[in-house]
């Protein structure tokens, strides 16, 4: 692999890392399986994408605005689910839908391309550093904010709340929270990162695609179990560095992967990959296999 | 404090499963006061105690605690008024929580939970002063997850949770029958204590009829749906094991005969 491939990986490592936080809260924290991030991955892309192109604004707020509209897909999603019993998978998927629509009419076409205009890149450029170096060092402090903001709002009032009424909701609701509320806001921020990650993904590729969700929840949950399986998860502070770790492990595998020439995987091949590895950590987990055991077992004492 | 007047629930209404749970169920328990609720499987008494915390809704009649109206309130909304503990010990902790976390969401059941750090020093110093009335050794173990902790240690924890903050009304849903023998006195000397200490209006279900008339200061037996008796005060200090079946055959006209209900 070279240094190129390398930092690319470490690029997009980062952003799905942001990614694998929104997961990490929806999955793990919540117990709220959001299939939404599929669509609203590409609706931060294309929010972020428009604003910077056609409206012109400032690219930081495009991207802030970018994150509200997720949050407002993740809000619909979990008030389909709290409000009006929808199957949590089915209310995501819902959305995850009709998003797509949404997303073509956003961008008036199926993309929107980034060229020559001022993205939250272009302040780092000029600085004697090259931008492959560049954009992977900003993106990493950017998903570290995140995930420090994030570990911050789990030890409030309503963060202790909110990872309460995901574990154990009766007893959550008997100490006062409102569980239907903690679902709306958590899911809600769920899509808040995933957007951010999709207008930053857009920004780094330069253009926003309306093709560029699929696949994307696989790939946080991914980055989520592969983190967790990998590092110790047992603080909030741990868990949500193990996420964003996750991420990079499984770009820097694929990149292995479809770099080996002699196993014959193309760069299509990447979701069957990311699937297959998918399924084969959740049933390693399923038959009381812990990876993490199989790895200390074989790490020595 | 808590009022019940006139509550009917019914189950599965409309269907050949149909069951009349609670059948206009008139109950009045005054402040401080401790009573104990028994009754044989389906007799209504846990129904009754749901109807209170709002885990179920009555269809008729109307539900008050400290003078307020929530027949239709939400369970989280009663939680400002009424805390609650659990028959199975694993419900009323959080297990991902650790110890010092599950008492933070305690305490923020009367008060508003808004984006501060939700452990502060008072909570810390509050939570180890009252954990070590236990003399279980948790005051030492306060950053640990409660899914280390015991059924017994989780129960107590819960206990203690429940009697927290400004709550003055403390529900028992059976929450000494999953323990063993000897923990379960531990925790039921433990809920007597703290009930009696800090002054709290009390309801406890239990499947016991020697525990039900030895604990508190009133009992009533659940049969069907209704209330079929309520005693306290003297003649329920003279009452036997035997008084109380006798009493129910004498009301009822029928045995008492469910082996769900422990004589001993």
């Amino acid at each position: 692999m070279s240094l190129y491939q390398l930092f690319g990986s470490l690029e997009t490592g980062f952003i799905f890392g942001i990614v694998a936080l929104g997961a990490y809260l929806t999955f793990q924290i919540l117990d709220f399986p959001d299939l939404t991030v599929e669509g609203s991955f590409p609706l931060g892309a294309a929010v972020a994408a428009v604003l910077i192109v056609s409206v012109g604004i400032n690219p930081w707020l495009a991207t802030f605005a970018a994150g509200l509209a997720g949050f407002l897909a993740g809000f619909i999603t979990a008030l389909l689910n709290v409000r009006f019993k929808i199957l949590h998978i089915l209310a995501g998927i819902l959305v995850a839908i009709s998003l797509y629509s949404i997303n073509l009419r956003i961008m008036g076409g199926p993309n929107k391309p980034l060229l020559g205009v001022d993205t939250v890149f272009t302040a780092f450029e000029g600085l004697g550093v090259r931008s492959y170096i560049v954009s992977p060092i900003f993106l990493g402090v950017f998903a570290l904010c995140l995930k420090l903001a994030l570990d911050l709002l789990l030890a409030t009032g309503v963060g202790i709340s909110m990872r309460a009424a995901g574990v154990n909701p009766a007893m959550a609701e008997a100490n006062g929270v409102n569980v239907g509320n903690m679902k709306l806001l958590g899911v809600g921020l769920a899509n808040f990162l995933t957007a951010i990650a999709g207008a930053l993904f857009a920004q780094v590729f330069g253009a926003a695609d309306a093709y560029m969700g699929i696949g994307v929840i696989i790939v946080g949950l991914a980055s989520v179990i592969v983190g967790m399986s990998i590092l110790p998860s047992r603080t909030i502070f741990l868990a949500t560095i193990a996420c964003i770790a996750g991420a990079i492990l499984y770009r820097l595998a694929v990149a292995a992967a479809l770099n080996a020439g002699f196993i014959g995987l193309h760069a299509s091949d990447v979701q069957l990959v990311t699937a297959v590895l998918v399924a084969i950590a959740l049933i390693a987990q399923h038959s009381g296999l812990p990876i993490r055991r199989l790895k200390r077992k074989g790490g020595g004492k | 404090m808590i009022r019940l007047a006139d509550v009917h629930v019914t189950f599965n209404r409309g269907t050949p499963m149909e069951t009349r749970a609670l059948r206009g169920i008139d109950l009045h328990v005054p402040k401080g006061e401790f009573l104990t609720v028994i009754g044989s499987n389906g007799a209504g008494k846990s129904t009754c105690l749901n109807v209170i915390a709002g885990l179920c809704r009555a269809e008729s009649g109307s539900v008050s605690v400290q003078g307020q109206n929530m027949t239709t309130w939400p369970v989280h909304r009663r939680a400002r008024h009424l805390s609650r503990v659990f028959q199975d010990p694993k419900m009323g902790t959080c297990e991902d929580l650790t110890i010092l976390e599950n008492f933070a969401l305690a305490h923020a059941r009367t008060r508003p939970r808004g984006l501060r750090f939700a452990i502060s020093r008072d909570m810390r110093d509050d939570a180890a002063e009252r954990l070590r009335l236990l003399g279980l050794g948790l005051e030492n173990r306060l950053g640990d997850k409660v899914g280390l902790l015991s059924g017994g240690q989780r129960q107590a924890v819960s206990l203690l949770m429940a009697t927290t903050g400004e709550t003055r009304v403390l529900l028992l849903d059976e929450h000494t029958a999953a323990l063993d023998p000897k923990t379960g006195e531990f925790v039921l000397d433990l809920t007597k204590t703290l009930v009696r200490d800090l002054g709290l209006t009390a309801v406890m279900v239990t499947h016991s009829m020697v525990q039900a008339l030895h604990t508190g200061g009133r009992t009533i037996m659940f049969h069907r749906g209704r209330i079929v008796f309520d005693a306290k005060g003297p003649e329920r200090d003279r009452m036997q094991v035997a008084d109380l079946l006798a009493l129910f055959k004498r009301e009822q006209g029928e045995e008492l005969a469910d082996d769900s209900l422990l004589l001993d």
